[in-house]
C-alpha cells in the first residue's frame, strides 16, 4: 500500500497560539486521486492545504512523500518537489501575458548569474506556454500578447491551473477553483480538472460547492473543527451524507476514528 | 456627459412644444446612459494613455505660435535636449523603483552630495578623475542598497525610509563641506565630461542615451526587470511564484541611487564646482517626469520611454515660459501644477485601464 501512496500525513497537529487548527489528522493521498476537501469555515481545510503547499509547518506529525519523510516548507521546497498550489486569488500578475505568468519566477533566460544579467527569452516562453495550453485543450486567444487583466475570470483561472499543472508534476492543490466563476466558466474549469485527472495528475481541491466536487472528485474528505470526520469514496456516499458530516449532524463512528 | 445635458435642455426650447415630450429629457438627464458611461470610460482611457502627449503637443503648438523666432528653432531644441540630459538620467533611475512600487525621495540629496563629493575628491585628495568618479558613483549604489535593505528587510515604508536616508545624506553633505560650495582646482578635463562634444553631439546627450538604453534593456529584457515589474503589480503573487521580492526591491533602489550619483557627478562637471544643494530639485522634477510618463502610452504604468517624454514635457514648459518672458514665479506654478496634473493623469490611466 505504501508504494501506491503519493503522500501521507501522519497524525498532523497544527496550532496557532491557543487555537488548535488541525487536531491529529492523518490522510493518505494515492497517485491519481482527485480529492475533494470540504468543511465549514474554520474547519481546517486551509491549514491542511497550506501544510501540503509548504506554507505552514505542522506543529507535530509527519509528512511522508513517496515513502520517505519529507519537510515541505518553505513553499519553494514544495514546488521543487513537484507540488504546485493555485491560490484563490489566482496569483497571476494582471499586466503580464499568460505566457509571462506561466514562467514568472522560472523564466527561460540566456546567461547565468544574477537576474540582472540574464536575458529573458520571450519567444521560447511563449512557444512553450502555447504548447502547454494546447496540450490541455485550452483555447485562449492572445496567450503571448494579452495581459491577463483583459481576460475573463474563467480564462484567468484556466491559465492559473494550467500553470500549476505544468510545473506540478506530482501534486496540484486547488483552493476554491470555481468560487468566483459563472456556470459556463465553472464547467470549463471542471472539465480541465477532469482532463488533468485523466492524465494521471494527483489533485487536492478545496471547495464549498458539493455539486462541483461530485463532478470531478473520486474521494471526499470532510473536515470539522480541525479533525477529519469523514474520508469517503464519492461513489459510496451522497451529498446528504456529506452535508451531515460537515454540519456535525452525523459523527464519525468511534471505532473508525480510533482505528 | 455635460454635452449631452446641454443638448437635452436646448431640445424642448427650440423644437418641441413645451407640453409634449416631457418624459424624454427628464429621464435622460437623471442618469447617464450606458452609452454615455462607455464614452466617458473611453475618454478617460485616452486621457490616461495620451494625456501627457497632448499636454506636450499643445505646449509645443502654443509656444511656437507665440515665439516663432526664438522658441521654434533647431538651436533652441538642441538647448532643451542638452539641458534636460542630467535630469533625464536621474528621473529614469527613479522610474525603476517606481515600477517596483516604491518611492525614493532621497535621489535629489544623493545627487547633491555626490556632485559635491566628486569635486572635493578631485581638489583635495589628488585622486585621478576616473577612480574619483567610480568611487562616488559606487557610494551612490551603496546608499541605494541601504535604502532597499531598510525598506524590504526591515519593512519601513519607502516614503519615510528614503526621506530619512535622504536627510542623513544631507547631513553627510554638510559635514563634508561645512555648507560651503567647493571650487574645482582640477584641470578642464573634468568639466569637459559634461561640456564636450563628439561629432557635434554633446557628451551629456550621449550619456543620457546610453543610460536610457541600459535601463530600458534591464526593465524589458532581463529576468530582473521582469521581477521588478511583477512586484510592482502584486508583491504577494510574485513571492508565491518564486520571485526574490526583497532582492528585486534592493536592486531597484540601487539603480535609482546610482543614476542619481551619475547625475550629481555630471552636474558638478557641468557647473565646474561643487554646490551644496544643486541636485535637490531633481527630486521634484523627477517625480513630475515619471508620473507624466505614466500617462504616456501605457495607461498609468511607469516606464522608461514615458519618463523621457515626461522630462521633455517639463523642459519644454520651462523653456517656453522663459522664452515668452514669463516671470520666474510662473515656473514654480507651472512645475507644481504639472506634478498634480501628472499624478492625476497617471491615476486616471490606472483606474480605467481595464475598461
Amino acid at each position: 500500500m505504501a508504494q501506491k501512496m503519493l503522500l501521507s500525513l501522519r497524525r498532523i497537529c497544527r496550532s496557532f497560539g491557543g487555537i488548535q487548527a488541525l487536531d491529529d489528522v492523518s490522510l493518505d493521498i494515492a497517485r491519481g486521486d482527485i480529492l475533494g476537501l470540504v468543511g465549514d469555515n474554520g474547519a481546517g481545510k486551509s491549514t491542511l492545504i497550506k501544510i501540503l503547499a509548504g506554507a505552514h509547518d505542522p506543529t507535530s506529525g509527519d509528512v511522508i512523500l513517496e515513502g520517505r519523510p519529507q519537510k515541505l516548507s518553505p513553499p519553494s521546497e514544495a514546488q521543487r518537489l513537484g507540488i504546485e498550489t493555485v491560490y484563490q486569488d489566482l496569483s497571476l500578475i494582471g499586466t503580464f501575458t499568460a505566457a509571462e505568468n506561466f514562467f514568472l519566477g522560472r523564466e527561460i533566460a540566456l546567461g547565468r548569474g544574477p537576474a540582472l544579467l540574464r536575458w529573458i527569452r520571450r519567444k521560447s516562453m511563449g512557444d512553450i506556454a502555447m504548447r502547454g495550453l494546447e496540450e490541455l485543450h485550452i483555447e485562449i486567444p492572445g496567450v503571448r500578447s494579452k495581459p491577463v487583466d483583459r481576460m475573463s475570470g474563467g480564462q484567468r483561472q484556466l491559465v492559473a491551473i494550467a500553470r500549476g499543472a505544468f510545473w506540478g508534476h506530482k501534486l496540484l492543490l486547488l483552493d476554491e477553483p470555481t468560487a468566483a466563476l459563472g456556470v459556463r466558466e465553472s464547467r470549463e474549469v471542471l472539465d480541465l480538472i477532469k482532463r488533468l485527472g485523466a492524465q494521471g495528475l494527483t489533485i487536492v481541491m478545496v471547495t464549498h460547492n458539493l455539486d462541483h466536487l461530485w463532478q470531478v472528485c473520486n474521494r471526499v474528505v470532510v473536515m470539522r473543527r480541525g479533525r477529519k470526520v469523514a474520508d469517503l469514496a464519492s461513489s459510496g456516499t451522497d451529498m446528504e451524507d456529506v452535508v451531515a458530516y460537515i454540519t456535525g449532524a452525523r459523527q464519525p463512528a468511534t471505532a473508525q476514528a480510533e482505528a | 456627459m455635460r454635452a449631452a445635458m446641454s443638448a437635452d435642455h436646448s431640445l424642448p426650447e427650440t423644437h418641441a412644444p413645451a407640453e409634449a415630450p416631457r418624459i424624454l429629457p427628464s429621464t435622460q438627464t437623471g442618469y447617464a446612459s450606458p452609452n454615455a458611461r462607455q464614452r466617458r470610460a473611453l475618454l478617460m482611457r485616452l486621457l490616461g494613455t495620451y494625456g501627457t502627449i497632448i499636454v506636450l503637443a499643445s505646449m509645443l503648438g502654443i509656444f511656437s505660435v507665440l515665439e516663432p523666432g526664438t522658441f521654434a528653432t533647431i538651436g533652441n531644441f538642441r538647448n532643451i535636449v542638452n539641458d534636460m540630459a542630467i535630469g533625464t538620467i536621474v528621473a529614469a533611475g527613479l522610474t525603476v523603483p517606481l515600477v517596483a512600487g516604491d518611492f525614493d525621495l532621497s535621489i535629489g540629496y544623493v545627487a547633491s552630495f555626490c556632485g559635491l563629493l566628486v569635486v572635493g575628491l578631485l581638489s583635495s585628495s589628488g585622486l585621478p578623475i576616473l577612480p574619483a568618479i567610480f568611487l562616488v558613483v559606487g557610494l551612490g549604489t551603496v546608499i541605494g542598497i541601504v535604502n532597499g535593505i531598510v525598506v524590504s528587510k526591515i519593512g519601513v515604508n519607502a516614503f519615510i525610509a528614503t526621506l530619512g536616508t535622504g536627510t542623513i545624506v544631507v547631513g553627510l553633505n554638510y559635514a563634508y563641506s561645512g555648507g560651503i560650495p567647493l571650487q574645482l582646482t582640477q584641470s578642464r578635463e573634468f568639466t569637459n565630461i559634461a561640456i564636450g562634444r563628439i561629432a557635434g553631439v554633446p557628451h551629456l546627450v550621449i550619456i543620457m542615451a546610453v543610460v536610457l538604453a541600459l535601463l530600458w534593456v534591464i526593465l524589458n529584457r532581463t529576468v530582473q526587470g521582469q521581477h521588478i515589474k511583477a512586484i510592482g503589480v502584486s508583491p504577494e503573487s510574485a513571492r508565491r511564484a518564486g520571485v526574490a521580492v526583497d532582492r528585486s526591491r534592493i536592486v531597484a533602489f540601487a539603480i535609482a541611487s546610482t543614476c542619481a550619483a551619475i547625475g550629481g557627478v555630471l552636474m558638478a562637471s557641468n557647473l565646474g564646482s561643487g554646490q551644496v544643494t544643486a541636485g535637490d530639485s531633481f527630486m521634484l522634477t523627477s517625480f513630475s517626469a515619471a508620473f507624466l510618463g505614466s500617462a504616456a502610452l501605457r495607461e498609468g504604468q511607469f516606464h522608461i520611454l514615458g519618463t523621457l517624454i515626461g522630462v521633455l514635457t517639463v523642459a519644454v514648459g520651462n523653456n517656453g515660459l522663459a522664452m515668452i518672458g514669463a516671470p520666474i514665479f510662473t515656473q514654480f506654478l507651472f512645475t507644481g501644477c504639472l506634478l498634480v496634473v501628472a499624478v492625476a493623469l497617471g491615476g486616471i490611466g490606472r483606474r480605467y485601464a481595464r475598461g
